[in-house]
């Protein structure tokens, strides 16, 4: 059997696999020990861990144990005279009249950084040898009376040469073996010290806290009789194997959200839809994300807490809009949604927790798009009395009735969906009418038309059980790795041989480390060179396939990089503008023999109609339909009602369930 | 035209958005240090009469004026006169700009013919010619500092790429490839923002995007009135002083008297040292621009949308002939050093009416630190705009080492500096222990940067400010650190002045302290915790500091 355990938040979410039969199950994460919480759900599925053979993770554990500063006690060393990178960091402010500003606070304290005497250059020749007789001296005992967890290294220029970060970390390695050692080679080789330094010193911080847990969590299976295999996901959409993740532990953070978007290509490939905008609407943001041609896009660096994170990781965009989003009007009149959330406690008013203030979800109760009787498939019952008394206020200072706010409302949510999804589309030179919108999480499907009536898109695609896509996705996903390096090189003549002899040798690395871990054969590669003009901070993604890699020239690439920097900034420089190669990034994969297959799971099942108030103030009559035996044709108005979540289908669409399991909704008016 | 709210709350959001996309494309496209990381350039659409709706939040003394800057260019070239494919160009500091490195683009957005608005940029020019390489701390005049460009229409398809413009201003800068490259940059930040203003349009009808940009301005009046209407009625009286004008030692002080009036302010800089002979001088547009930021800063929530609307309720003076408003042809490079004494000074007066709301006096001054070597195929700038520490507010410690309060440029990665510059090496870049002012909150701690020099012949060139005169602490706290700049040569320490400039040789080092910030409330009253942790990170060494 294939498990999927995606822990969240709020929610643990759980999809097995045995044969044809799926299992889907949700309850309650125990942010305390999180594994606690992960072994509750296989319980409540009603899996015996012995009959698993391939359990895939994932977490928010590293991400907490950051933002709540719960990780290991560790040291920072770095060159002499550069003590304060970490907090100088860039010299700028996020929030420029803020005159209360205080700068992302790094893991570690000043009185833990350390420095030794050493300098290379640029190209990594050596300017100041490694003063080894200091690091004896004086470094190793201070260390050593520290009492820490993990050392974080980062000297300048290391990735151009990782000579003295190696022979530091064998030092320090030598004389205390019990102290974990991170240098910022194996971690991020890539320029600008801070964001290096910042990666490094992240990883350290969560890596203990990811053993532990992993430990704990393993043991605890292996204790119930578990044999199989148990891998991890990752930001960058993939799964390593756990003992790859005692490594380096940095991609572990977000995994979540890429599980999502995993999930929802692999959904969307069954009916053949490679181009797609996924968006992810929860309790208190939206998750948006570009794919092309079934592969999402990376971006180079994401960060946490305010604190970069120099690591690939999918390209998601999120926006302070979910289902739990606040409707206010601020002081100066204008109607708002967000970006304060009522969370999970007190939540929505018509959670009737004692919320008083409206949110977008209470927005869909009193539309009607939400039926309090049908929701999670009708075990969590709904005060709409609570929603209709939240708008009161907004109403009356809008000059409207409740219903006309509401429908303000989820309008306005819409719009700051629609901008987050402008944001990885129009902003980088895509129109979005040339992909399929594919919404998932609990709130998704109930905006998707909406949202796709506003970018022009005319086609759109709700996987089954989209409120648990994330476990879903993990057990979909592939084995990969990500490797970014800096290569930096003029785009000349000898660039494309270069290339070439730089991917060779990505290549023997990545197939030895995949050995390694027992994954033989079979693997993919992808090369993507980050480019820009000569003289530019800022640089493009530039793909190039295998396949063109041979015979790849200069102008080839010249082409490829114009092309790109045109779409983004509307030209393509002036004639004659050098350009060069910065970074490269190398993906490895090795993909599943077997994609899974998965039906919606049983939820409500109401038929007849529901009165919808529409923004115009008809009332609308919608055919009510139970996702999971709904199959055939429908015309909207109607509300085709899920376990896990509803999709709306308004006047001037149309659905389908599809044979591989999908609602596609279409445009017919 | 009535907006529906919901529109109007999606449209205003969209041309917030699309200013933001606009100043986000200028800074990843551009080429010189001093814009691509540092991002010292803005970005905003303007109505049809050029007053700003929406900008990219990124350097507060360029944001207050884009609008006044285009006066001149409209009073010469009618919007509705200008054809698609015009553009408008000044950086005359006498014309409403603020010093010639600020370069102004302006491109008119069509719709079904008409000139709707305006998408504007400006960026900081890493050299724009003028008697010295990045900045000319001798400079008797504005024309000593650089090419000055009146209010022009340029027809891109005619004068750039190849025109005559383009190649007269690429005939006049030193580093052409990195300047022509920011204006192209600046070129499609304005492209981006035509297009996506001509996208509302479509979407939604020219109508209600021109009704937007209205409702948008009168929102950000409404919400900077009721934030002034909070003020305590009254005059208040604020002081501080720039250093000297870098050639004598007489301090030039700056007065603003703030009078808060129901839901008004005005604020009158008489009283302030008359112009100088050097760069000090500040052009009145940046004066206002500093002055704003003040009072937006200190009186607002963060989320006001900062356009022409915010500062219809406030009213600045200065006598001309005044440091804050000189006559033609004054040098006004340095001007960020007056400006900042004059945020100090609109702050320390409004801290007599609502001291909870306002910060202490920090370093506030603009470093501008700038090395150049004459090479074999031409010269090689390296220019750097360096903070200090913030200043302390009632509820917080000033932030440590971050950039001047009406600024918010980046620094250069020391490793970005070893790729490109081979005449110098970063050797230290590390906080100053001891230089925040003490107090119930602390100031924010100042930093050095440390240079060695690899080659005979580089030039080094500065202005700073608060070498000699400390920021003053609020309600009891103490004084920040100041700053200084040395050269070490042969064993022998040359103090330089904190304007001025200097021919330095392999194996120099130069030295470049700023200063802190100081503290608001009285020591004594500090957290416990708070001090044992500074002094344990070494960022106060004395248990006295501690304390």
């Amino acid at each position: 059997m294939r498990v999927g355990i995606e822990v969240g938040g709020t929610f643990t979410d759980l999809v097995a696999l045995d044969g044809s039969r799926a299992i889907v199950t949700k309850v309650p994460s125990t942010p305390r020990s999180p594994d606690v919480g992960a072994f509750n759900a296989l319980v409540a599925g009603g899996i015996p861990p012995a009959a698993v053979t391939d359990l895939v993770h994932g977490s928010t554990v590293a991400t907490n144990a950051i933002l709540e500063r719960r990780g290991a006690k560790i040291a920072f060393v770095t060159t002499r005279g550069f003590r304060d990178i970490l907090f100088l960091q860039r010299h700028d402010r996020r929030s420029i009249y803020d005159l209360r500003y205080a700068k992302p606070a790094p893991p570690v304290r000043r009185r833990d950084c350390f420095e030794v005497t050493e300098r290379l250059d640029a190209q990594g020749n050596v300017v100041l040898p490694l003063d080894e007789g200091g690091i004896v001296r004086d470094l190793i005992p201070a260390l050593a009376a520290g009492g820490y967890a993990a050392v974080a290294i980062c000297l300048l220029s290391s990735y151009a040469s990782p000579a003295h970060e190696m022979r530091l970390a064998e030092l320090i390695g030598a004389a205390l073996p019990d102290v974990r050692i991170a240098p910022s080679y194996a971690i991020a080789p890539e320029f600008r010290e801070f964001e290096r330094a910042s990666t490094t010193v992240l990883s350290a911080y969560v890596q203990p806290v990811i053993d532990g847990y992993l430990d704990r969590f393993g043991d605890k299976l292996a204790g119930a009789g578990f044999a199989g295999r148990f891998s991890v996901m990752q930001s960058n959409g993939g799964r390593l194997p756990a003992v790859a993740m005692r490594r380096n532990a940095i991609t572990a953070l977000f995994s979540g959200p890429a599980a999502g978007v995993v999930g929802a290509i692999r959904q969307a490939g069954r009916s053949g839809r490679g181009d797609l905008i996924t968006f992810d609407m929860g309790g208190t943001s939206t998750d948006v994300s570009l794919v092309q041609g079934g592969e999402a896009a990376l971006a180079p660096e994401t960060e946490v807490d305010g604190l970069p994170i120099r690591t690939p990781v999918l390209d998601i965009v999120s926006v302070g809009a979910g289902g739990g989003s606040l409707v206010w009007i601020d002081e100066g009149g204008m109607l708002r949604v967000g970006p304060r959330s009522a969370g999970a406690d007190p939540g929505p008013a018509c959670y009737g927790r004692g919320g008083t203030l409206p949110t977008v979800t209470d927005a869909h109760v009193v539309r009607g798009t939400i039926r309090p009787e049908s929701f999670l498939g009708g075990t969590m019952s709904l005060d709409a009395d609570a929603a209709h008394r939240a708008f009161q206020e907004v109403a009356a200072k809008l000059g409207t009735d409740v219903r006309g706010a509401a429908a303000a409302a989820i309008r306005l949510a819409v719009a700051n969906i629609v901008r987050a999804i402008q944001l990885v589309s129009t902003e980088r030179g895509r129109d979005p009418r040339d992909y399929a919108l594919v919404p998932f999480g609990g709130a998704g499907p109930l905006l998707a038309a909406e949202i796709a009536d506003e970018l022009g898109i005319s086609e759109i695609l709700v996987p089954p059980n989209p409120g648990v896509i994330s476990a879903l996705g993990l057990l979909s996903a592939d084995y990969v790795k990500v490797y970014g390096v800096t290569r930096r090189m003029m785009l000349d003549g000898a660039a494309p041989d270069a290339l070439r002899t730089s991917e060779a040798a990505l290549r023997s690395a990545a197939e030895a480390e995949f050995r390694d871990l027992g994954l033989d054969g079979g693997l993919e590669y992808a090369l993507e060179a980050d480019m820009r003009f000569v003289g530019q901070a800022f640089e493009i993604p530039v793909a190039i396939e295998e396949a063109a890699l041979q015979g790849l020239t200069a102008a080839d690439l010249a082409e490829r990089f114009t092309a790109a920097h045109r779409r983004v900034y509307l030209h393509g420089g002036e004639p004659g503008r050098k350009a060069e190669i910065v970074s490269l990034r190398y993906s490895v994969r090795r993909r599943l023999d077997t994609l899974p297959e998965v039906r919606e799971r049983d939820g409500a099942d109401r038929t007849g109609t529901a009165p919808i108030r529409a923004a115009d103030g008809r009332t609308l009559e919608a055919k009510l339909v139970p996702a999971a035996t709904f199959s055939g044709a429908i015309a909207g108005p109607a509300l085709i009602e899920g376990y896990s979540s509803t999709a709306w289908v308004p006047e001037g669409w149309s659905a389908r369930r599809d044979e591989a399991g999908n609602l596609i909704l279409r445009r017919t008016a | 035209m009535r907006l529906d709210p919901v529109e109007y709350a999606i449209l205003s959001q969209s041309l917030i958005a699309a200013a933001r996309e606009m100043g986000a494309k200028l800074i990843r496209s551009a080429y010189s240090t001093i814009l691509r990381e540092a991002r010292d350039g803005s970005a905003a659409l303007l109505d049809a009469r050029g007053q700003t709706v929406a900008q990219a939040e990124l350097i507060p003394m360029q944001l207050g004026t884009i609008g006044r800057i285009f006066g001149p260019c409209a009073a010469m070239f009618p919007p509705q006169t200008l054809k698609p494919g015009e553009v408008l160009f000044i950086n005359d500091p006498y014309s409403g700009g603020q010093h010639l490195q600020d370069v102004f683009i302006f491109h008119p957005i069509h719709v079904d013919g008409e000139v709707i608005g305006f998408a504007a940029s400006v960026a900081h020019h890493l050299d724009l010619g003028g008697g010295s390489p990045g900045l000319n701390p001798a400079a008797m005049d504005v024309y000593s500092e650089g090419l000055i460009i009146p209010p022009m229409k340029i027809e891109l398809e005619r004068d750039w790429h190849g025109g005559g413009f383009e190649r007269l201003l690429r005939a006049n800068v030193r580093v052409p490839h990195q300047t022509m490259g920011d204006f192209d940059a600046q070129m499609a930040a304005n492209a981006i923002g035509v297009l996506r203003v001509q996208e509302l349009a479509k979407r939604y009808g020219v109508d209600k995007v021109r009704a937007t940009m209205a409702a948008l301005q009168d929102y950000s009046e409404t919400r900077m009135r009721a934030a002034i209407a909070a003020v305590p009625d009254g005059v208040y009286v604020g002081e501080d002083a720039v250093d000297d004008d870098g050639i004598s030692d007489t301090p030039l002080p700056v007065r603003a008297t703030v009078t808060v009036k129901g839901e008004s302010i005005s604020v009158d800089f008489t009283g302030t040292s008359p112009q100088v002979r050097t760069n000090l001088n500040a052009p009145f547009a940046s004066t206002v621009s500093a002055t704003v930021s003040a009072i937006k800063a200190a009186l607002t929530s963060p989320d006001i949308p900062f356009n022409d609307g915010a500062m219809r309720p406030i009213d600045v003076e200065a006598p001309h002939g005044s440091l804050l408003n000189p006559r033609h042809p004054a040098p006004v490079r340095a001007r960020m050093e007056a400006c900042s004494r004059a945020w100090n000074a609109v702050m320390k007066a409004l801290a007599k009416a609502v001291p909870e709301r306002v910060i202490a006096p920090g370093f506030d001054t603009t470093t501008s630190f700038c090395l150049s070597h004459l090479r074999q195929h031409g010269w090689s700038v390296y220019l750097e705009v360096y903070g200090g520490g913030f200043g302390a507010t009632a509820e917080s410690d000033g932030c440590d080492g971050v950039d001047n309060p009406l600024s918010n440029c980046s620094n250069t990665p020391v490793e970005a500096m070893d790729q490109d510059f081979s005449f110098f090496r970063v050797t230290d870049y590390a906080l100053r222990p001891d230089s925040a002012g003490g107090g119930a909150h602390r100031g924010g701690a100042g930093f050095v940067r440390r240079f060695e020099i690899l080659e005979d012949g580089t030039k080094l060139a500065l202005y700073s400010d608060r070498f000699r005169r400390a920021p003053e602490g609020l309600f009891g706290g103490g004084p920040g650190a100041t700053g200084w700049c040395e050269v070490q040569r042969d064993g022998q320490r040359i103090d330089m002045r904190s304007k001025d400039q200097m021919e330095l040789r392999r194996g120099d080092i130069v030295t470049l302290a700023l200063g802190g910030g100081a503290g608001y409330g009285d020591p004594a009253r500090r957290d416990a915790a708070a001090a044992a942790r500074d002094f344990e990170d070494g960022l106060v060494t004395t248990a006295a500091g501690a304390a």
